[in-house]
């Protein structure tokens, strides 16, 4: 299985895009970028929508240059629009049938996922002989995503889909997500701009401004990096770490994460033992000082050392990031970003260089910010 | 048998006029409708160019319409000649004459509710159908058409009427020939001239319920639907 290139060049409105980046073949791939920076243009352009462009896409050994051998309907992907859409003419089941309908076309496939396994895990049983008219959101946006999966496409594309959920739906559809992906290995390139959706699902992540590519790579790379940071403004500026799952209480609803030798003690379950737990931390959640306090005032002390300091013009604060220290000496560096007052910073003298102590207060970490990996 | 006889030329005419108001709309069918979906989707450039010519006979007098499609369907004329390999007969005082003039004069009834219905439904639903491996026909078919069921019976119902009222052009175009170009509308015309109230009452009385009837229906229907999406 090859990768997913993609170029596209030419103006679109008022947005010019000038877009290259080879999407890896397999885990989710995030697409992120302020409004108006070509993502949705971007998805559009995949699916064949998109005329009087320069665009260059190979897939699986295509090259789809040539929307009258490749039109929209004879494209591998599975799209899920932004608005998504179901037929008011046709009833649930009737909708996802519609694309079980015209599989046939493309019989090299196999058909890998079952009907069934989208009722159970998207919980549509209820919902098959209702009308699209008188479905919630949420529910509208399950059958969308089934109905999407079951044309055993070869990528998935799905452009912003959980923007109107609630919270607790949300939660459990990046869950289905994640797991989807890893059982099947179908690719997903995944629209959004919900940090807490990045931290949660994302294994890649492409960053978009003005058309253009900004920075690439890994989600736990790229999230602690300045193009990231330039990005989504400085209040939401945040890092990722990463930990082993060591021990949890099933009673008081807490889990002790190792980060290479130091303790992070969280908020529910996020994994079972020696899971690897992936941890945003926004860094304006952070407390430092630069002595031990004896404090039982959070769960929470890591141990640093300064590695730079960003005083901000015009602003009343300044960044700083703290080399978390590894005491396991297995070379790995674990970046903690932290915003305070450029005010407390004079206060305490704080220097490159210096040994810090971080207090972090477990209730900052919410429960979106967790990916087991 | 005296009443039939009595009446028979009205009976001639009311057929004459059903048959026009069905044969019209079944080509409005094809020609009306991709023009809705073109003017609703893909013109973007052309749009208000190809929108005013669709319009104009809402507005132009039918005298002008009729007058124009003589000059242009003289036998002389290429278009005549084309028009006479078709149908066997030149277009002034011909059955096809009228269906010709009535296609042109009833399009903008059949184009316009159906272009907002089309328009309606919007893009997203037609990508989301291609997305899903349906390609262009069976988009049409599948998707389109039952989700502007409303649209396609509102033009329908109206083109339909609209012919069956048509009297301007079928006068100039058809002349009012008894048994081939004689519509309802003209013969009520013709019984005021000769003062034959009776008649006149119940041709104009027919058509007044037939009308009422209809646009009723179409009114009745579609307010229901209205309250159903709700």
């Amino acid at each position: 299985m090859s990768n997913l290139s993609v170029l596209l060049k030419g103006k679109i409105g008022s947005l010019f895009l000038n877009f290259e980046h080879t999407f890896k073949n397999d885990g989710i791939n995030i697409l992120y970028g302020p409004n108006g920076s070509g993502k949705t243009t971007i998805i559009s352009a995949l699916g064949g929508f998109v005329k009087n462009i320069e665009s260059r896409i190979i897939f699986n050994g295509n090259e789809f240059k040539d929307l009258d051998k490749y039109p929209p309907y004879k494209r591998p992907f599975g799209i899920m629009f932004q608005n998504p859409i179901l037929f008011e003419h046709l009833n649930v089941e009737e909708n996802l049938d519609f694309v079980i309908k015209r599989q046939k076309s493309n019989s090299q496939k196999k058909n890998l996922i079952s009907k069934k396994y989208l009722i159970n895990h998207l919980e549509l049983t209820s919902l098959l002989k209702r009308s699209p008219e008188n479905l919630s959101g949420g529910e509208k946006l399950r059958v969308v995503l089934a109905r999407t999966i079951l044309k055993q496409p070869n990528y998935i594309l799905l452009d912003e889909p959980m923007s109107d959920l609630d919270i607790k739906y949300k939660a459990k559809l990046l869950v289905f997500l994640k797991d989807f992906n890893k059982k099947f290995k179908i690719p997903i390139l995944y629209i959004t701009h919900s940090i807490e959706e990045i931290s949660q699902i994302g294994d890649q992540i492409v960053l978009i401004k003005d058309g253009k590519k900004i920075d690439s790579g890994s989600v736990t790379n790229v999230l602690n990096r300045s193009s990231f940071v330039d990005l989504i403004g400085k209040f939401e500026i945040s890092s990722v770490l990463e930990g082993i799952v060591v021990s949890y209480d099933q009673i008081l609803r807490i889990t002790t994460l190792d980060l290479d030798g130091q303790k992070l003690i969280v908020p529910g379950l996020p994994g079972n033992l020696k899971d690897i737990v992936r941890v945003r931390i926004r860094s304006r959640d952070i407390l430092l000082s630069s002595s031990r306090l004896e404090t039982k005032i959070t769960e929470n002390e890591l141990q640093g050392i300064i590695s730079s300091i960003e005083i901000e013009d015009n602003s009343a604060f300044s960044e700083l990031v703290i080399k978390l220290k590894n005491l396991k000496n297995n070379k790995k560096i674990q970046k903690l970003r932290s915003r305070i007052t450029t005010y407390n910073l004079k206060k305490m003298k704080l220097l490159i260089n210096d040994s810090v102590f971080v207090y972090i207060s477990s209730v900052s970490i919410d429960r979106q910010a967790y990916q087991s990996i | 048998m005296d009443i039939f006889h009595h009446f028979s030329p009205d009976i001639t005419a009311i057929l004459i006029t059903l048959k026009l108001a069905v044969i019209t709309c079944f080509f409005l069918a094809l020609i009306g409708t991709p023009l809705a979906y073109f003017l609703a989707f893909k013109s973007k450039k052309t749009k208000p160019f190809i929108e005013t010519i669709v319009t104009l006979p809402l507005v132009l007098p039918p005298t002008v319409i009729g007058f124009y499609l003589i000059i242009f369907f003289s036998p002389e004329t290429t278009l005549g000649k084309i028009f006479i390999i078709l149908t066997g007969e030149q277009l002034i005082f011909s059955f096809y004459g009228l269906v010709l003039a009535s296609i042109i004069y009833s399009l903008p009834f059949w184009v316009q509710p159906l272009q907002t219905s089309f328009e309606k439904i919007g893009r997203d639903t037609i990508w989301t159908s291609y997305s899903l491996g349906a390609g262009l026909l069976d988009t049409f078919l599948n998707v389109i058409i039952p989700l502007c069921k409303k649209g396609f019976f509102t033009s329908f119902i109206i083109s339909f009427a609209h012919t069956l009222g048509e009297f301007g052009i079928v006068l100039m175009v058809g002349g009012g020939i008894h048994g081939k170009t004689k519509v309802i509308a003209i013969s009520i015309y013709d019984h005021v001239e000769q003062l034959s109230f009776e008649k006149a009452h119940i041709l104009a009385g027919g058509m007044l319920i037939l009308s009422f009837i209809i646009l009723l229906t179409l009114f009745y229907f579609n307010k229901r639907s209205v309250v159903r999406v709700k």
